[in-house]
């Protein structure tokens, strides 16, 4: 299938651009971040029409707040994941979709994207998957609880059966070890 | 703050959870106002973004190829209207349709439950007058069987004293008052052979008698007389032919008056009478 040539544009370029709401600014924040937005949100809504519609939502609600967003609060992929991860939350969370998708496990659904989702060859990607094995299962899993299928860290402590403190702790050694790629 | 205070800020796990959107609304104003205020930690926060942002990015899906067009065009058709986008377009349809429809439902259920009542008032009013005008009818058919009955005797009545006229065995004697009563007449229709006296009550001129006496019917027979019955005086509306006792020897008829119940044989002189 033949890619369209995609947008990138500068953190900066792209900010500025979006507030004058020009279509370059649509195009750029849809072709730079779509992917790993919609990563996020499939593992946590675990259905391909909910996921393209929680998509098409961030987007729309990040497009119209975007003069919301400040630079000193934060980097925009943030700011943008924060929204796009509350909805598909709210989604998971609503009546509907409690009712139609109960049975359906998150782990295996992980597992099953991340064996059979061929994803694009991003060579600045080049060793991270190495990096995220290394991290440890128990590590891993409250990463993935909180992002990808939006627990908050008191409901990962109750899930896990770990206190509090222990959740912080390895939530923050998670992310150092993920840290290192860029050191 | 100290160093070490800031260091131990930094270790909690704070930050990481800011950055997940897992901290109350007070708890992201601290760490923002902190940021602020100190680089470390400003430094701290960029990485940790830096950090969840190559995990999302490891962890990425490309949606298909059609979403990029369907997301850009819901973007793009509101370019000219940053009023109605800024509201937030996507929310639009539900929000228009969602308070209008409960209201019409609303005001349609209103109506619909006013007109049933009204409905239900005007059923109750047509079911009392429907009743009203079949009891009249009932009370009518009642009246109208009484009066048929009626006639239905006056017909056969009639028709036997059409009967008598047809006979030809019956003879019409016609009773003269005597000296005590000169206007009264009596008409008796006799039959010899059928042994039947029938008494024209309806033409029958005679005074009323008072409570305690009834006129009384003779036959004169081989000159004795034959009691035939007692009448009262004829009735204003009678058409009646009254049948009397029977007897097929006559050669005279005379009526007397007699106490009421009649006599067995005369107690006062005729007050007509007709020999044959």
């Amino acid at each position: 299938m033949a890619k369209k040539h995609k947008i990138t544009l500068s953190e900066e370029e792209l900010i500025s651009a979006l507030r004058r709401r020009e279509k370059v600014a649509a195009e750029a924040l849809y072709d730079m971040y779509s992917a790993s937005l919609y990563g996020v949100i499939f593992r946590i809504v675990n259905d391909t029409a909910t996921a393209e519609d929680v998509l098409q939502e961030a987007f729309v609600k990040i497009w119209n707040s975007a003069s919301s967003y400040s630079a000193e609060k934060g980097r925009l992929f943030t700011w943008m994941l924060n929204i796009a991860r509350n909805l598909a939350i709210d989604k998971v969370r609503s009546k509907d979709f409690k009712n139609q998708y109960k049975n359906q496990e998150l782990e295996n659904n992980v597992g099953y994207i991340d064996k059979h989702n061929s994803t694009e060859y991003k060579p600045e990607l080049l060793g991270v998957k190495d990096l995220v094995e290394t991290l440890k299962p128990e590590q891993k899993s409250i990463l993935d609880l909180i992002y990808f299928k939006g627990y908050t860290h008191t409901e990962a402590a109750d899930e896990l059966g770990i206190p509090l403190g222990t959740i912080k702790t390895r939530l923050r050694m998670a992310i150092m070890q993920l840290r290192r790629h860029f050191n | 703050m100290s160093v070490e205070d800031i260091k131990a800020y930094i270790e909690s796990g704070v930050l990481e959870l800011y950055v997940l959107g897992d901290l109350s609304a007070e708890e992201k104003a601290e760490v923002e106002a902190l940021a602020l205020k100190n680089p470390a930690i400003k430094a701290e926060l960029d990485e940790i973004e830096k950090a969840t942002h190559l995990y999302a990015d490891v962890h990425d899906i490309e949606p298909a190829d059609e979403l990029r067009h369907r997301i850009l065009n819901s973007l793009m058709t509101n370019l000219g209207d940053d009023r109605t986008f800024s509201k937030g377009k996507y929310n639009q349809p539900e929000a228009r349709v969602a308070p209008i429809k409960p209201a019409t439902t609303s005001i349609f259920y209103k109506y619909a439950f006013a007109a049933s009542i009204l409905l239900l008032c005007l059923c109750g009013g047509a079911l009392v007058m429907v009743l009203n005008r079949l009891q009249n009818a009932r009370q009518q058919l009642v009246t109208y069987q009484l009066q048929n009955q009626k006639f239905t005797r006056q017909v056969s009545q009639m028709d036997e004293e059409i009967a008598v006229f047809r006979d030809t065995t019956f003879r019409f004697v016609k009773l003269k008052g005597t000296a005590k009563m000169p206007q009264a007449n009596v008409t008796v229709a006799w039959s010899s052979q059928r042994k039947k006296v029938m008494l024209d009550v309806a033409t029958a001129a005679l005074p009323a008698p008072d409570k305690g006496h009834q006129y009384q019917l003779w036959a004169i027979a081989n000159g004795k007389p034959v009691d035939l019955g007692v009448f009262d005086a004829a009735e204003a509306d009678s058409t009646k032919m009254m049948e009397m006792k029977s007897t097929g020897e006559a050669q005279a008829f005379a009526i007397t008056l007699e106490p009421t119940g009649g006599s067995p044989k005369p107690t006062t002189e005729p007050l007509v009478i007709a020999a044959l």
